[in-house]
This record gives C-alpha cells, sequence and structure tokens, in this order.
C-alpha cells in the first residue's frame, strides 16, 4: 500500500517536473558553453528572452483552451498580424492610443468569434474553418494596410515592449504575460467553464450529455483565443513600431508547438497554462541560445522540430 | 527516478558554480587584445547570392583585420521581427559589435538604439535606417543606380515605349531609393518612354516575381521595356518572360547579380545589370567597424559604387569580377 502510494507520488512529481526537466536541460546547455556562459545568464539576456517570449506566450494562452477543448486555431499568427495593423491604422486614424489598443484586442476576440460561431453553427472542423481564417485574417490585414507596413508616430503603446522601462524590472507586456498566464491557469483549474472546457475535449459526446451547452461554451473558448491574439497583435506593434501585414507568417506553428510541448495533446482533455509557458520558454531559450552560439538557422529548425517529436514521445509514454 | 533526479541535481549545482565563477571573470567589459574582437554581422536573409558576397566581403576583412565575425540571418529571409531577436541576442551575448543590414529603415531603430545605449556600436550597411545612433552607413548610391538604369533603358529604346516599373517591396529602402532614381529620370529626361506599371510590388520571393510577371504579360503583351530594382525580381521575370516565349524581345534591365542572370546578360535576354559591389559592401562595414574599435574616427557615409554591365562590357575584368565574384574561394578559407 505504502509503495503504490509512493510510485504515484513519484508518477505525480515526474508529471509535473517533465516539462521543466526539458526547460532546466536547454538553459544548462547554453550555461556550460564556454563562448556564452558568462551572458547567457545574465539579467539583460534573461529580460531579452522574457521580451522575445511574450508573442507567442500570449497566443499559446488561448491556444491551450482550444487544444484542450479538443479544438485547434490555424488563424492565430493572420489574427496577430491583422490586429498589429488595425492599432497601426487606429493610430494613424487620430484615436487615442488605448483606443486603438483596445479596438485591436476587440478585433482579434472578433475573428475568434467568427472561428466559433462558424464551427458550432455549420459543425464544420475547427481545422478547416481556421485554416480559411489563416487567409482571410492576412488578406484583409494586407488590404487594411494598402499592402505596405504602416509607419506611425511612437507613443507609449511602443514603451509596452521595451526591454527597460522606468520601475518596472521586466517590460510591461512581460507582466501582462506572467499575470494572464495566472489568471489563465486558475481559470481553468477552479471555475465551472475550465472543468467544461476539459469534459468537452475527453469527450464531447458524454459532455453533451451531462448537460453542459457545447455550443455556448465553444464560441467562449474560440473568442477567449482569439481576444489573446489580439492582445499578441498589440504587443506585436508595439515591438516592431510599425503595422507589418506580413509579420508572424507560421507562427501559428511555434505557439502550437508551446502547447504541444507543454503537455497539450492534439486529441483534447489534456494541457496545462503552465507546461503551455515552458514550451514558450523552452523554444525562446533555444533561439535565443543558437544565435548567441552563432549558429546556422537551420541547426535551430532541426533541433526545434526534434523536441517537438520527443516531447510528445515522453508524452505518451508518462501516460500510459 | 532516484538517478534522474540525482542527475537533475547534479546539472543545477554545475550551473550554480558557473554563475558563481563567472561573476569574478569575464564581465561585460571589452576584451583587450585585437584578436578576440568579435563582430556580428547580420544580413536580411542568407539565401540570396547577394548576401553570400556580403558574407564573403565580411570574412575577407576578419581575416586581415585579425578579428572574429559571426554571421548570422533572421531565421525567416525578410522577417523584420525575427531581425529585432537576433540584434536583441547578439546586445546580450556583449558582441564587440554590429554590423547590421536593417530589413526596415524604422521597426530595426529601437534595437540598434538599445545596442548603443550598452556600449555596442553599430555600423549600418545596404540599406538605411532612421535616427542617428549608429557610426557608419557602407552602401551603394541606390539611387544613382536607378539613374544608370533609366539612362541604360533609353539606350535600349531610343523611339521611346512602354514599359515596367517593378518594384520590390514596400519599406526597403535601398530598392524605393532604386526605383525613385529611376523613375525621376524616365520622366525628366525621356518623356517619349511611357510608365505603363509603376506602383505593382513583387513582393520578397523569386516566386512572387514570377507569378506578377507572369500577370503583367498577360495583360500587357505589348511592353517594350521591363525594369527590375533587385536579383530576385530580376530572376523571377526573367523566368515570367522565358516561359511567355518574349525573352529578348524586351528590353529588360536589372539589378544585382547571380550565375543565371549573367547567364541572361550572355544570351541577350537581359541587356543590362546595375552591379553593386557587394563583396565591398561587407569588406568596408566590417573594416569601417574594427577602425571604430581601435579608436580611428570613421566616415559616417561609405559609397561602394555602381556598375552597369552589358552584354558588351561583360568581359572586361572589373565587370567580370562584379557579376561572378569568386565567393567560394574566400568562403572556403
Amino acid at each position: 500500500m505504502n509503495n503504490t502510494f509512493k510510485t504515484n507520488r513519484f508518477a505525480m512529481v515526474l508529471k509535473w517536473l517533465g516539462p521543466f526537466i526539458g526547460l532546466i536541460l536547454v538553459v544548462a546547455i547554453f550555461s556550460l558553453m564556454p563562448e556564452v556562459q558568462d551572458r547567457f545568464l545574465r539579467i539583460y539576456n534573461l529580460k531579452s528572452v522574457a521580451t522575445q517570449s511574450v508573442i507567442v506566450a500570449l497566443g499559446a494562452l488561448g491556444m491551450t483552451l482550444i487544444i484542450i477543448s479538443g479544438g485547434i486555431d490555424l488563424s492565430a499568427a493572420s489574427n496577430i498580424a491583422l490586429s498589429s495593423v488595425i492599432v497601426a491604422f487606429a493610430i494613424n486614424a487620430g484615436i487615442h492610443p488605448l483606443a486603438a489598443v483596445l479596438l485591436g484586442i476587440m478585433a482579434g476576440g472578433l475573428v475568434g468569434l467568427i472561428n466559433g460561431a462558424l464551427i458550432t453553427s455549420l459543425r464544420l472542423v475547427p481545422f478547416i474553418v481556421t485554416l480559411g481564417m489563416l487567409g482571410i485574417a492576412r488578406g484583409v490585414a494586407k488590404w487594411m494596410a494598402g499592402n505596405q507596413k504602416i509607419d506611425t508616430p511612437l507613443t507609449w503603446v511602443n514603451e509596452l515592449m521595451a526591454k527597460s522601462p522606468q520601475g518596472l524590472l521586466l517590460a510591461p507586456g512581460v507582466w501582462l504575460m506572467i499575470g494572464l498566464a495566472f489568471l489563465m491557469a486558475a481559470l481553468l483549474r477552479y471555475t465551472v467553464f475550465g472543468k467544461h472546457i476539459f469534459a468537452i475535449g475527453s469527450n464531447e459526446a458524454t459532455a453533451r450529455l451531462c448537460g453542459i451547452r457545447i455550443g455556448r461554451t465553444k464560441l467562449l473558448i474560440y473568442t477567449i483565443g482569439g481576444l489573446f491574439c489580439g492582445l499578441s497583435g498589440v504587443m506585436q506593434f508595439s515591438r516592431l513600431t510599425v503595422g507589418d501585414p506580413t509579420v508572424a507568417v507560421g507562427l501559428e506553428l511555434d505557439i502550437i508547438a508551446a502547447v504541444v510541448i507543454g503537455g497539450g495533446s492534439l486529441s483534447g482533455g489534456m494541457g496545462s497554462i503552465l507546461g503551455s509557458m515552458i514550451g514558450v520558454f523552452i523554444m525562446a531559450f533555444l533561439r535565443n541560445g543558437s544565435t548567441m552560439m552563432g549558429w546556422p538557422n537551420y541547426i535551430q529548425e532541426i533541433i526545434i522540430g526534434a523536441i517537438i517529436v520527443f516531447a510528445v514521445a515522453l508524452d505518451r509514454i508518462r501516460h500510459k | 527516478m532516484k538517478k534522474s533526479t540525482n542527475r537533475l541535481l547534479a546539472v543545477l549545482l554545475v550551473m550554480g558554480a558557473f554563475q558563481v565563477g563567472c561573476g569574478t571573470g569575464a564581465g561585460p567589459q571589452k576584451r583587450s587584445s585585437d584578436e578576440s574582437i568579435q563582430i556580428a554581422v547580420i544580413p536580411k536573409g542568407t539565401t540570396h547570392e547577394f548576401w553570400k558576397a556580403i558574407h564573403a566581403g565580411a570574412v575577407k576583412a576578419a581575416g586581415e583585420m585579425g578579428v572574429e565575425i559571426i554571421w548570422k540571418g533572421p531565421q525567416k529571409e525578410d522577417d523584420r521581427s525575427q531581425q529585432i531577436t537576433v540584434v536583441e541576442d547578439f546586445v546580450s551575448r556583449g558582441v564587440d559589435g554590429i554590423v547590421l543590414a536593417p530589413l526596415d529603415d524604422r521597426a530595426l531603430m529601437v534595437p540598434v538604439r538599445d545596442a548603443t545605449r550598452e556600449g555596442i556600436p553599430v555600423v549600418i550597411i545596404d540599406s538605411d535606417l532612421q535616427g542617428k545612433g549608429y557610426i557608419s552607413f557602407v552602401a551603394t548610391d541606390n539611387y544613382m543606380g536607378g539613374v544608370m538604369a533609366a539612362r541604360a533603358m533609353a539606350v535600349e529604346l531610343p523611339d521611346g515605349g512602354r514599359i515596367f516599373l517593378v518594384r520590390y517591396q514596400e519599406g526597403s529602402a535601398s530598392t524605393t531609393k532604386r526605383e525613385a532614381g529611376f523613375l525621376d529620370t524616365i520622366t525628366a529626361e525621356f518623356p517619349k518612354i511611357s510608365l505603363i506599371v509603376q506602383d505593382l510590388f513583387a513582393g520578397a520571393t523569386t516566386e512572387t516575381a514570377f507569378q506578377l510577371g507572369e500577370n503583367l504579360l498577360n495583360r500587357f503583351p505589348d511592353v517594350e521595356g521591363i525594369f527590375c530594382p533587385n536579383e530576385s525580381t530580376t530572376f523571377g521575370m526573367l523566368r515570367a518572360l522565358q516561359e511567355a516565349g518574349r525573352a529578348g524581345q524586351v528590353a529588360f534591365i536589372g539589378f544585382d547579380s547571380s550565375p543565371k542572370l549573367v547567364a541572361g546578360l550572355s544570351n541577350g535576354e537581359i541587356h543590362g545589370l546595375v552591379l553593386q559591389n557587394p563583396v565591398k559592401i561587407g569588406y568596408l562595414g566590417v573594416k569601417q567597424m574594427v577602425l571604430h574599435l581601435r579608436g580611428q574616427p570613421v566616415e559616417s557615409r561609405v559609397d561602394t559604387g555602381v556598375y552597369l554591365a552589358t552584354p558588351e562590357n561583360m568581359n572586361e575584368p572589373l565587370i567580370q569580377s562584379l557579376l561572378s565574384p569568386e565567393l567560394a574561394d574566400i568562403l572556403d578559407k
């Protein structure tokens, strides 16, 4: 009896540590490289990595919900580009920057809402709906921007992602990311809505029989996912200082990879905010470390690809 | 289970040890001897021939001056956001200097400012940057390149004609200047030449330029001249002309060089290529940086020259060396 209790606890500990081990390994490897060891763990570099992670991390917060519910959002990166263009457009139209930021977030939410509405009302698979939205949102972004990047005057919005703001240790965007990560983790763990997301992802038919209103819940999930993309778009604009409709092409795959590395299952029912955040940081540290080492880009791409396969395989073994 | 926990602990301990170790050792201070000067050279991308030539020039300068260069482009070609990340990571690493070809004259301003604040000087090459946060700008006079292209076009079309100006990408300072030089000269000096297309952008890749070329040739089959402002648009348009069976019949002036474009020039499908000296840009970019680091004054603007290659002069030694620089020799060393 005592023994099984012990193994269970070990399994629990391992489950929690699993993603951490990957992150610690990546950090440890670069910390041991003689070329960069004195630089890699400096506060300045950690700040850089944190700031570079914000855009993917915000997208991953929403994507975690969607993937746990058994869905997927391929339009995330296009949505980020669209929101960033809308913020730039609005600022140039003379709207107050705060209103422009809210408009960008709302636009993201609207794209998510449309995704959710199409998925529930037309009973289409999320893959197809969001694949369509990937093209639509990107196209609208280019259209709004007149196929160009939009230059805007510098405002406080561009300080959201500034590395060394006054009085704060980290960029405001990083604090926002941390706060929202806690909020979403609590939402998943302690609210009825959170339980419903897991239930739908584990077995939609059973969830329906249990009286969960599937349509309404999904609509909310995709809208939240969209709102996060919108916020991520604001951060993208803040970082670039221009609204660029061609930004973040392919970033949806980074976002999905982060969730998957962090233990999210593409067949639904599994995943955690903490895991996804660790997934984001594994990839960010890998990029950062490889660049500091001066490794060519193809090495990074191969390593990250291998890690995705390895992480999912490890996850399968853990859950057997 | 226990083993893996132990190993984890060991790794953590080692990490801790290193952190303590470096607290007293190598800090952010500059290295004293020249052998250990490290310069990051950041291109806009790594696959175009043009950037390989810049790389070769940078390697050559590094060899001559006895410094080390780290060559690293954004992970995705032409991705502004990722180029910012690369600059930040090299600032974090604490290289002695950064030589940067900015993808955007505006978006790279903040990271360059941050680098300067951290005490890392920046030399800008190839494309200009807004603001004055850098020590020197080494590039082709791109406007002059456009002017030369316009005059070459007029030589090919002495009686005037209908032509395309195919633009590259919005926000790319170097090509925008070439387009402006071309446009201004055509309208001011050659009123008989009329532009039927002048506001379309070919985009970043050969493929997008190829498609635009095909569509334009379908729409305007009677075009008599075409100017393209960089290598990828020139090659994409050349492919479109070849597919349409019009190559050689349309006066075609391009910009930059690659083996395929040289072949086009020698078989009469291309009538002129405006050439920069990318090896020299890479070479002088690194050299200016090293001179600055050694405390010598550097010029704030260095012009690396433009040249026109035509089927007639393409075998002259100078043009030959610009058309087909011996990159492999330099890069293998």
